[in-house]
């Protein structure tokens, strides 16, 4: 419980302080929204040119933005000073989180507040009302948890991807560039259906890097298309437990790291 | 125990890759890359006892920030061991940090963003500091370093003077029997410095805190140390005294005399040898391990001939330390 009290005090600060700062604020929330610019280009050429993609309705189609788009607001909210730790590592910030009496993973996720969350999640939620007003679908209770259980399990996977790079910072402070490719690949091939993607490239997006389970699965899940996904419908339907299970591996990955680090700058 | 630090043969190695010369040579090493074991501290034991002060003194690249990272858990030896108030520090992170206070000089333990004040409430509320506690400290602190002239202001406005005092400061809300201080007055005017040394006096003398210091300040050392313990090139050269220091490395004192006419014999006092004359101008200097002490010399001149003129030159810390320096350099050789 105390840990819950220090969390939210130091978030309250972190964002009061912010706040003070006016236009450094606004300009923060403007970034995080014009960031996804890209995404809102392609759902509107999507809407306005093409009737579908890949054997989906462009409506269905809108749904994999959608959920990807707020998996990132969600992750970026909560998890994400995982990305770009390289810095952070590199200027012995980190040793002093190991003299503090709680978790270094906390310490790191209370670092600042992240306030271009505001325009990821806004654009985001406006992005998913759009896809929700579209879709044809019969949006049940049922349905309405599996699409919230697979936003968590989107933001968990994605956060997990970004402790692995932690992780690897830890010991190679340029991995932070890997961090960086990895958030570039996200974001560029979050938005399609992966099966117009040639097989080897869809296939290292399921298998290698697990782009699939963001948001591609459960969308193809959640619109009947679960079965045309080239992988068993039970491993599409279960994308959250993987989300769940990845991001309970990154942290066994983050504590092992840790005990194995041998810090920086003498 | 409380408040004690114990090291028993604690080394620490990395394996880094041998820079070869030339740009063939990086693509060499690119390709097949040489690794070799550096040892950062090698078999290093000593004690420190609950309320004493020690300065861990060394040049550049001794080793002495590695050994504060295994003490503090920041990072785990190779081998040996190290107990800090009774812990394991390496083995339990967060019940250790609860025992230790640590303050970088060169990093800052606040939070960027927020006022100093926030940072303070915030670690009261991490370390269970009851409310009453935590502002009788912070009324302690404020009275010896000034603090509540700039805390309402963010960590990120303040200047390093204030930004170190502000650190030792939260180092040290939450009470801890042991403090680790990794250069704190560096880059410190003389004025602030002095305000620091007080105030790490008064934890000492009065509070019984046990510290380990590391520092260049030579000043800093000689108003503070009772103790020190001497590495270089991860080895330890010397724990003891800093009279113990000064006799083992090197001359550290000159008696300079003008004698009245007539003097013939110039046989010093035991422990003193005659190191020039020119006239009646003698400088006598300490001969062996059991040459006296500056004041003794001083006197057993006095009483042996009769001088119109004397004075005394005593190495300064520093030169000693350089001595010291110097003489560990072959023994780094082996390492």
């Amino acid at each position: 419980m105390n840990a819950v009290r220090i969390a939210w005090r130091i978030t309250r600060l972190n964002f009061r302080s912010q706040l003070e700062y006016r236009t450094e604020f606004l300009l923060m929330v403007a970034i995080g929204a014009i960031w996804q610019v890209s995404v809102i280009v392609f759902a509107t050429v999507l809407l306005t040119r093409f009737t579908g993609m890949g054997g989906w309705d462009s409506s269905d189609v809108l749904l994999i933005p959608a959920t990807r788009m707020l998996a990132h607001g969600l992750f970026v909210l909560v998890l994400g000073r995982v990305h770009g730790l390289g810095r952070f590592i590199q200027e012995g910030r980190i040793d002093i989180c190991l003299l503090r009496p709680i978790p270094v993973h906390r310490q790191v996720q209370l670092q600042y507040f992240p306030t271009n969350a505001i325009g990821d999640l806004t654009v985001a939620a406006g992005l998913m009302a759009g896809a929700l007003s579209r879709s044809h679908l019969d949006w049940t209770a049922g349905r309405i948890t599996y699409l919230v259980i697979c936003l968590i399990g989107g933001m968990l996977l994605e956060a997990a991807l970004f402790t692995a790079v932690a992780c690897a910072s830890l010991r190679f402070p340029a991995a932070d560039y890997w961090g960086r490719w990895l958030e570039e690949l996200l974001g560029t091939f979050g938005s399609y259906p992966l099966n117009v993607l040639p097989k080897a490239v869809g296939g290292f997006l399921t298998f290698g890097l697990p782009l699939a389970f963001v948001a591609y699965f459960p969308a193809a899940v959640l619109t009947g298309h679960g079965h045309d996904t080239g992988v068993p419908f039970w491993l599409a339907a279960a994308s959250p437990l993987l989300g769940v299970l990845a991001y309970l591996g990154a942290r066994l990955l983050w504590r092992w790291s840790l005990n194995h680090y041998t810090g920086v700058n003498g | 125990m409380i408040g004690s630090i114990e090291v028993r043969s604690l080394s620490r190695s990395f394996t880094t890759t041998v820079r070869r010369p030339g740009f063939a040579g990086a693509l060499r090493s690119l390709v097949n890359p040489e690794r070799a074991v550096k040892h950062a501290v090698s078999d290093i034991s000593f004690d420190v006892v609950p309320g004493e002060l020690l300065a861990l003194l060394g040049p550049n690249g001794a080793g002495k920030s590695t050994t504060i990272k295994m003490l503090t858990g920041i990072l785990t030896p190779t081998s040996g061991e190290a107990r800090v108030a009774g812990v394991v520090p390496y083995e339990e992170r967060e019940r250790n940090a609860r025992n230790i206070g640590a303050v970088f000089g060169q990093r800052t333990q606040l939070w960027w963003d927020l006022p100093v004040r926030e940072s303070f409430a915030i670690l009261r509320d991490i370390y269970d500091v009851p409310g009453a506690e935590h502002a009788a400290r912070l009324r302690e602190f404020d009275g010896i370093l000034e603090l509540s002239a700039f805390w309402d202001t963010r960590v990120r406005h303040l200047s390093l003077g204030q930004r170190v005092r502000c650190d030792l400061a939260a180092a040290l809300l939450h009470d801890p029997p042991v403090v680790f201080l990794d250069e704190p007055t560096i880059g410190m005017d003389v004025v602030v410095k002095e305000q620091v040394r007080e105030f790490l006096r008064h934890q000492v003398e009065q509070r019984g805190r046990t510290v380990l210091l590391t520092t260049h300040d030579m000043t800093e050392v000689e108003r503070l140390a009772e103790r020190v313990v001497l590495i270089n090139h991860g080895r330890l050269v010397l724990d003891g005294s800093l009279d113990e220091i000064r006799r083992k490395f090197g001359s550290t004192w000159q008696v300079r005399a003008t004698l009245a006419d007539g003097h013939t014999d110039l046989a010093p006092p035991p422990g003193i040898v005659l190191l020039r004359q020119d006239g009646p101008q003698v400088v006598f200097g300490p001969d062996g391990p059991e040459a006296p002490t500056v004041h003794q010399a001083l006197k057993a001149v006095i009483e042996r001939y009769e001088v119109t003129g004397i004075a005394i030159d005593e190495a300064d810390l520093e030169d000693v330390m350089r001595a010291a320096y110097a003489h560990a350099e072959p023994a780094a050789e082996g390492v």
